[in-house]
């Protein structure tokens, strides 16, 4: 292509025009549509606040439970059973072992957090690769994609996740998040499934094959940033609804091991009639956490669903 | 459509057959022997391993499968080893007060839902619209066993207006105070069942309602002077309702799912307690039995719904 | 030799009917079409929506799945996707776009969507890259300041020309143009056509013309085949499909060619209503039993039809 390339002849433009060249473009460039939509959603104040607190509070759990030792937390404590919240040494009172409330609260509000961010992006990236790859392809992989997913979506998945926790003995955070996984990722799959359908329908990736990529560059470097937008909301969402999972499973008693605290042991608490009442502080601030930080993130969420289409309507016509 | 149906119900055959093989792998894979909690330290190892031999559990595991298939095919779910009783009996009077308390939970969903997604699709941005909209948002967002906790808190405990626990109260005999303390007992929880699913009905609805009347065949009933009223009757209605009323058998999977976390808060005796009580038990008879029923259970709910959809919906009979 | 080779392409979609959903009949998109380009040459290839000649211009890029037939380049048939990879046979066979929007990736800048053929087939340097968009912008038209642009800020007519820019970007012997301008206004067809054509001069590229105006491939072709029901019902030069159309088929394209001046706007219309009698009355004539198009025969070295064989000898006689 070098020396004898008809470009050369028949273009005006040559090696030393490039630099000047490549400024001019630069100074006219567009604003990309990330751009666009993160000015949308600055102006939607409410979102804002919202994403600001949900991400300075998971900041604050993470940093503060460094400052926590393992033992100060997990110590069984006599003297202070059922200790008072909104006292000097208790700020939120003490559990039925005399342990402090606010402590395990900040350890467990960690741990919750932590496993439903690993859930959405351990499941969200599998569900939305399944989704892609089945709409992309089409045809027989499709369906057979398909009837998988339909037949996930009909088994009994919070038996079978604690059934799987029971089985396996010696498990962790990593290994629970693992499992959760394994049955929650087809949260998104359908909607990115379709989208994916109609993406690969039209010319520019009739185009991209031509141009010699390869499938799986088309899928993930062509379809996918049409789709980013969607991805987006639909991850944070999933991150609201994966709050739910974990804590939900612990409250019943089969989430993170035993002795580690989570929003949901704490709330497990409220299953004791004379705790849900008498002491409700054992309970009562981290259900009231995960309405805020659920209610939060959903609401960042719709904002950002807004936002999308906004950048929809002002960038791609 | 009679062809669409059939291959549909045909379909389930092999999904039962997955998912039967399933279910049992995983009874299988749970640990223990399932006589740990019938012997005492005293049972010679001799004993159990006739214990073992006389249950087949030295045979391959296909043979194994299929003993337990031919079984299930005889209505024989095993013997419970936590309360040596067959699992179909236990089974059963658990399944009615979960069935009692999911039909609550459903006429209410839909005898709710209904009229208030029509309402918020009929008057789009009014307040009551904005309310509801708001319901919806902070329903869908707060996981149900929150909901389900500050339920019991608030309604059964502070303002103490209903039962927290059981199914039925103590010493009421039987006959019609029997009924009444039963239906007491699943108020609170039907309630807040149904508060969370008809989340989805309503969202549902009201966007079909909305784009229904933004569609050319209500402008133009409109403008031939057709009254709103009759519109919404006779066009928006008609369409929007029956594929609403088709979802109740893929609500089933969402409403057993939900019975374990119901079940366990408000102490409710049901299939969901059941299966929390038999894992804690190890109890594994009972739980392959629950597992398996909540699975085909969910099966027969997605069957019976795309069969109406396929029913009522032209376009997916077409082939 | 010619540049491309065409031999008896079928691309047959199955229908799926029946409780088991077996294949009860298939959809014959293209039936029996061969044909062969000229190295530098504009192939035209006309017909109706639903002819077939967008699927045929998609099996010989490799867009499509032919069920039987060949298209040899290079003595190596290409409808087998190994024989496409050895050659790298998309850089000598491009494709242009009808939609030109959404032959774009509207999430890619257009410097990143025409240098795509040249990551995947060359090995350049950034700046070699950079270059060679910048003088392919150059070349159609267009200005540096494109080069960060999104396609939707560009109107129909630069949009074709992104899409002509990328085409030629590997200096392709061959690119398959499926309506290129059919979606443009009138004027803005003129001149995209004109640098087509002009690229054509520079590059020494053949095109095959896809397009369902006969007006507008006048203008461009050398050679024209007419399909109609998947299958070719004539095909010749320039002047033997304009000037001595044999098949009712393309005289009814031909009647259909808009009449511009007023004064003879009746005459084409008694015309028009005249081949219209003769295609709704003859059909028999024109197609066998079954509605298919019959088989191509010669009546000159250059000009095929498919008409009956005892009509073709009468033709036959006539052009000599």
């Amino acid at each position: 292509m070098a020396q004898n390339d008809p470009l050369n002849k028949k273009s005006s433009i040559s090696a030393e025009d490039l630099t000047r060249l490549s400024k001019e473009a630069e100074a006219t460039a567009t604003p990309s549509s990330r751009q666009i939509i993160w000015k949308e959603f600055k102006a939607d104040k409410i979102a804002l606040t919202s994403a600001i607190i949900v991400v300075g509070f998971i900041l604050f759990v993470i940093i503060a439970s460094f400052f926590i030792p393992a033992g100060s937390y997990k110590a069984v404590n006599i003297m202070d059973y059922f200790n008072k919240p909104f006292t000097p040494d208790f700020w939120l009172g003490a559990d039925s072992s005399g342990r402090s409330v606010a402590k395990l609260l900040i350890v467990g509000s960690r741990n919750s957090i932590g496993i439903a961010i690993g859930l959405t992006l351990i499941s969200g990236t599998f569900g939305i690769a399944y989704g892609l790859i089945s709409g992309y392809f089409g045809g027989m992989t499709d369906m057979i994609m398909s009837r998988i997913y339909d037949f996930m979506l009909m088994l009994p998945t919070l038996m079978f996740i604690i059934v799987l926790v029971t089985i396996i003995q010696n498990y962790n955070a990593i290994t629970l998040t693992l499992i959760l996984s394994l049955f929650q990722w087809m949260g998104s799959s359908r909607l990115i499934r379709s989208r994916a359908l109609a993406e690969s329908r039209k010319d520019y990736v009739a185009a991209s094959k031509t141009s010699g990529t390869s499938n799986f560059k088309i899928i993930f470097r062509e379809i996918m940033p049409n789709i980013s937008s969607l991805i987006i909301v639909e991850m944070t969402l999933a991150f609201a609804g994966n709050l739910g999972v974990e804590t939900g499973l612990s409250f019943l008693g089969f989430g993170l091991p035993n002795g580690t605290p989570s929003l949901g042991t704490l709330i497990a608490n409220a299953t004791d009639p004379t705790n849900i009442t008498q002491y409700w502080w054992t309970w009562l601030f981290a259900a009231l956490e995960i309405i805020v930080l659920c209610l939060a993130v959903s609401y960042v969420g719709q904002a950002l669903r807004r936002s999308a289409d906004a950048s929809q309507r002002l960038g791609d016509k | 459509m009679w062809k669409t149906i059939l291959r549909r119900v045909l379909i389930i055959i092999p999904e039962v057959f997955v998912l039967s093989i399933l279910v049992f792998l995983l009874a299988k894979a749970m640990p223990g022997d399932p006589f740990t909690g019938s012997i005492n330290p005293h049972t010679s190892l001799a004993h159990i391993h006739h214990l073992m031999k006389i249950n087949g559990l030295y045979d391959p595991w296909y043979q194994q499968y299929w003993n337990w298939l031919v079984h299930l095919f005889h209505g024989d779910l095993g013997m419970s080893y936590e309360y040596q009783e067959p699992v179909t009996r236990i089974v059963g009077e658990r399944a009615i007060n979960t069935l009692w308390l999911a039909v609550f939970a459903t006429v209410l969903t839909y005898a709710i839902g209904l009229p208030v997604g029509l309402y918020a699709g009929r008057h789009q941005n009014s307040r009551g619209d904005h309310a509801i909209r708001m319901y919806t948002y902070v329903t869908y967002a707060i996981p149900f066993f929150v909901i389900l906790v500050m339920g019991l808190w608030i309604f059964g405990y502070l303002l103490g207006w209903f039962p927290t626990t059981g199914s039925i109260g103590t010493n009421v005999g039987s006959g019609f105070p029997a009924v009444i303390s039963r239906l007491q007992h699943i108020i609170l929880p039907g309630i807040l069942q149904a508060l969370f699913g008809l989340v989805g009905i309503v969202q549902y609805l009201r966007s079909e309602v909305i784009d229904a009347t933004h569609s050319d065949y209500v402008r133009t009933a409109r403008s031939k002077g057709v009254p709103v009223k009759d519109v919404f009757k006779h066009h928006v209605f008609r369409n929007s309702l029956l594929p609403i009323t088709a979802t109740a058998g893929y609500s089933i999977t969402g409403l057993l799912g939900g019975s374990i976390y119901t079940e366990t808060v408000f102490s409710y005796p049901g299939m969901g307690l059941l299966f929390v009580s038999a894992i804690n038990y190890r109890d594994y008879t009972v739980i392959t039995a629950l597992v398996l029923m909540y699975g085909v259970l969910s099966m027969l709910g997605t069957l019976l719904s795309d069969i109406i959809m396929a029913a009522v919906d032209p376009r997916i009979r077409i082939e | 030799m010619s540049l491309i080779e065409v031999h008896d392409l079928e691309v047959h979609y199955p229908i799926r009917s029946g409780f088991w959903n077996r294949v009860t009949d298939e959809v014959l998109a293209v039936d029996g079409v061969s044909l062969s380009i000229e190295a530098g040459e504009t192939y035209g290839l006309v017909g109706e929506s639903g002819s077939g000649k967008s699927t045929t211009g998609k099996s010989i890029v490799g867009l499509e799945k032919p069920t039987h037939g060949q298209v040899i380049y290079k003595g190596k048939d290409i409808t087998k996707s190994a024989n496409r990879q050895k050659l790298d046979y998309n850089q000598d066979v491009q494709m242009i776009f009808q939609d030109s929007l959404s032959s774009l990736n509207p999430r890619k800048r257009i410097e990143d969507i025409i240098a795509e053929p040249l990551r995947n087939f060359g090995k350049l340097s950034k700046d070699e890259e950079k270059l060679r968009v910048l003088q392919l912008l150059d070349i159609v038209g267009l200005d540096a300041d494109a080069l960060y642009k999104y396609p939707h800020q560009f109107s129909g007519g630069q949009r074709q020309r992104i899409g002509v820019a990328r085409a030629v970007a590997t200096n392709p012997k061959l690119i398959v143009a499926d309506e290129p301008v059919s979606a443009l206004d009138l004027s803005v067809q003129a001149q995209v056509l004109n640098f087509m054509k002009k690229i054509q001069r520079d590059f020494n590229v053949s095109y095959l013309f896809i397009s369902h105006d006969l007006g507008v491939v006048r203008h461009m072709c050398d050679n024209i085949a007419i399909m109609h029901r998947g299958r070719i019902v004539e095909m010749g030069t320039r002047d033997d499909i304009y000037n001595h159309p044999m098949h009712i088929y393309t005289r009814r394209l031909l009647s259909a060619i808009p009449e511009t001046s007023v004064a003879h706007r009746e005459e084409a219309r008694a015309k028009r209503e005249a081949v219209e009698k003769e295609f709704q009355e003859n059909q028999q004539r024109y197609y066998d039993k079954d509605g298919k198009v019959l088989p191509l025969l010669d009546v000159t070295s250059t000009h095929k039809v498919a008409l009956p064989a005892d009509e073709v000898a009468k033709l036959q006689r006539e052009a000599d």
